[in-house]
């Protein structure tokens, strides 16, 4: 297990490195730069802001100290938002943004194994039909048509929840996590099933059925552990997805997090705003990826050598 | 045959129903009709309306559908080349290069994707050809992977082994024996590559990174409904659930090409 763990984190430190490689050049392709604003700076101030940012070195040359002041912690300072550094902009959007994704993956969890779970004990009947056929739909609801569409029905015509920005409780947090949990949860669905239902007509499931063992221990204890093998590893994507999920969500309700930082920085080119939410992403995947990993052991025992 | 297939069916007829309206609607999707700003739904001669600066509904529905569906089959191709390519080259190898180029997929797949494509479509994001092209290389992964293992497959079949017995030349080999057995799965994640593609290209278009303003796709027309839909939720509803239905229409149609063939 740690050799596993030793491991990853050794090919993550280059991974990592190709991605803040790759995203800093292509961030530089872009054409305009960050201090183009509505009006014009004239070419003295305009040089000066470049010169105090280092951005009149050589690429190679930035792009060395930006990893070298990274290495240190320093993810530098945002060249838009200019009293803030870009770690107090991630300070401020990555709880909310791991908020919406930690809730949104729970939920997930719950509806998508619950639904699987019913859905392969009755395999083959209506009930595993119909859910299956949810499933699909389920996973075919894009975050920005189904969050928009929530807000108007919960939001604007029933007026029960808050169309837009965070507070009053916990009520904020509820349409974001529905909409982003939504196509996780029928993915969730259809790995659970059939899985499951794989599982269910192994040897092993008819030697606890003729020893007698009660239904419900057969279905917990003996199917659904190896049959949530294949939801574990769909774990890594489906964080992937989430991130990417949450960048619209928190566009459409108007939620502070990482997300909207990374789209408002890629379009005024804050160059070390979006490369410190990309860099962090980047991270927060791999991390995921390994806790998946560490799951998938501990689900399959057979796995963990490997 | 059509009573299985009802959703493929659906999305051909949404396809030829965007081709062919225009020809026959008055108004053209970036016209605005200044006596009829903001008409509501059924109202002569807007069916479905106009939006909140005159143009008509439907004309803009058909145009955005499209796009979206040019935008998908086009990415979708270039992920099928792309997979193809790339997944037969290390099945067809193997060894060590199989090894590396399938790792290289790995480690693409763990990636925050949709950050570097953001990033490209903010670089080249004036170009429709770009947008399509930048998706296209994203979505190659699942392709590459399957083609692989059913050339790893085939490679110890037979008739394989015979031609190459015979000293036929490996690409020939390639393309004239093993591409057409696997077209049929090819076929199938082609099928699935679809939907996923019509997905990126909305998110894409929704945040303003995508297809631009003159042209228009449900993903923009999406987003437009959504800034309006206090006003006018026909304007939000109308293009989510098309693209909903296309959605769901081509995965369902996809996944049973899938289990079909695996």
């Amino acid at each position: 297990m740690l050799a596993l763990i030793t491991r990853r984190l050794m090919t993550a430190i280059p991974t990592l490195l190709v991605i803040i490689l790759a995203s800093f050049f292509l961030m530089r392709l872009a054409p305009g730069g960050p201090f183009d604003g509505e009006r014009p700076l004239d070419p003295a101030t305009q040089a000066a802001l470049q010169q105090a940012y280092g951005l009149d070195r050589p690429l190679w040359e930035q792009a060395w100290l930006y990893i070298s002041r990274l290495v240190q912690g320093d993810f530098g300072p945002s060249l838009v938002y200019r009293d803030f550094t870009v770690s107090e902009l991630i300070a401020q959007g990555l709880p909310i943004s791991l908020t919406l994704g930690g809730l949104a993956i729970v939920l997930a969890l719950m509806i998508g194994v619950t639904a699987g779970l019913f859905a392969a004990v009755r395999a083959g009947q209506a009930a595993d039909k119909t859910i299956m056929m949810l499933a699909t739909v389920a996973t075919a609801l894009p975050t920005f048509v189904t969050g928009p569409a929530l807000a108007l029905f919960f939001g604007l015509w029933l007026g029960l929840l808050p169309v837009s920005g965070t507070g009053q409780g916990g009520a904020w947090l509820i349409m974001p996590v529905v909409a982003l949990a939504l196509p996780v949860s029928g993915a969730i669905a259809k790995l659970t099933r059939a899985g499951l239902a794989s599982v269910l007509k192994q040897d092993h499931i008819r030697t606890a059925r003729a020893r007698g063992l009660p239904e419900v221990k057969i279905l917990f204890k003996h199917g659904l552990r190896p049959a949530l093998v294949p939801v574990a590893s769909y774990l890594g994507p489906a964080a992937a997805g989430l991130l990417t999920g949450a960048v619209v969500v928190e566009t459409v309700f108007g939620l502070p997090g990482l997300g909207r930082y990374f789209v408002q920085g890629a379009l005024n080119r804050d160059y070390p705003l979006v490369l410190g939410v990309v860099t962090l992403y980047a991270a927060l995947i791999i991390l995921f990826n390994l806790f998946a990993d560490l799951i998938y052991g501990w689900l399959d025992p057979r796995m963990r050598e490997g | 045959m059509l009573k299985r297939h009802l959703p493929l069916a659906l999305v051909l007829l949404i396809a030829a129903l965007a081709l062919l309206l225009p020809f026959f609607l008055p108004w053209s999707y970036d016209q605005i009709d200044w006596d009829a700003v903001r008409a509501p739904a059924f109202s002569e001669p807007h069916i479905f309306g106009t939006d909140d600066i005159g143009r008509d509904r439907l004309a803009r529905l058909a145009a955005g559908t499209r796009i979206t569906l040019l935008v998908a089959m086009a990415a979708a191709l270039v992920s099928l080349v792309v997979g193809i390519a790339w997944g037969a080259t290390a099945g067809w190898i193997g060894g060590k290069v199989d090894e590396l180029m399938m790792r290289i997929v790995d480690g693409l797949y763990a990636l925050p994707f949709m950050f570097i494509v953001i990033l490209l479509m903010v670089v080249f994001g004036r170009s429709i050809l770009l947008v399509f092209v930048g998706i296209g290389l994203v979505e190659w992964l699942t392709m590459a992977r399957v083609v692989r293992g059913q050339v790893m497959a085939l490679k110890q079949r037979p008739f394989i082994l015979a031609a190459e017995a015979a000293g036929t030349p490996s690409t020939t080999i390639v393309l004239r024996h093993i591409l057409p057995n696997i077209a049929g799965v090819a076929l199938a994640y082609l099928m699935l590559t679809v939907p996923q593609v019509v997905m990126v290209e909305s998110f894409l278009s929704f945040l303003g990174l995508g297809v631009q303003e003159p042209l228009t796709s449900l993903g923009i027309l999406v987003k437009e409904g959504a800034d309006d839909m206090d006003m006018a939720p026909l304007g939000l509803l109308l293009p989510g659930g098309l693209l909903v239905l296309i959605l769901v229409c081509l995965t369902i149609e996809g996944e049973r090409l899938r289990d079909r063939f695996s």
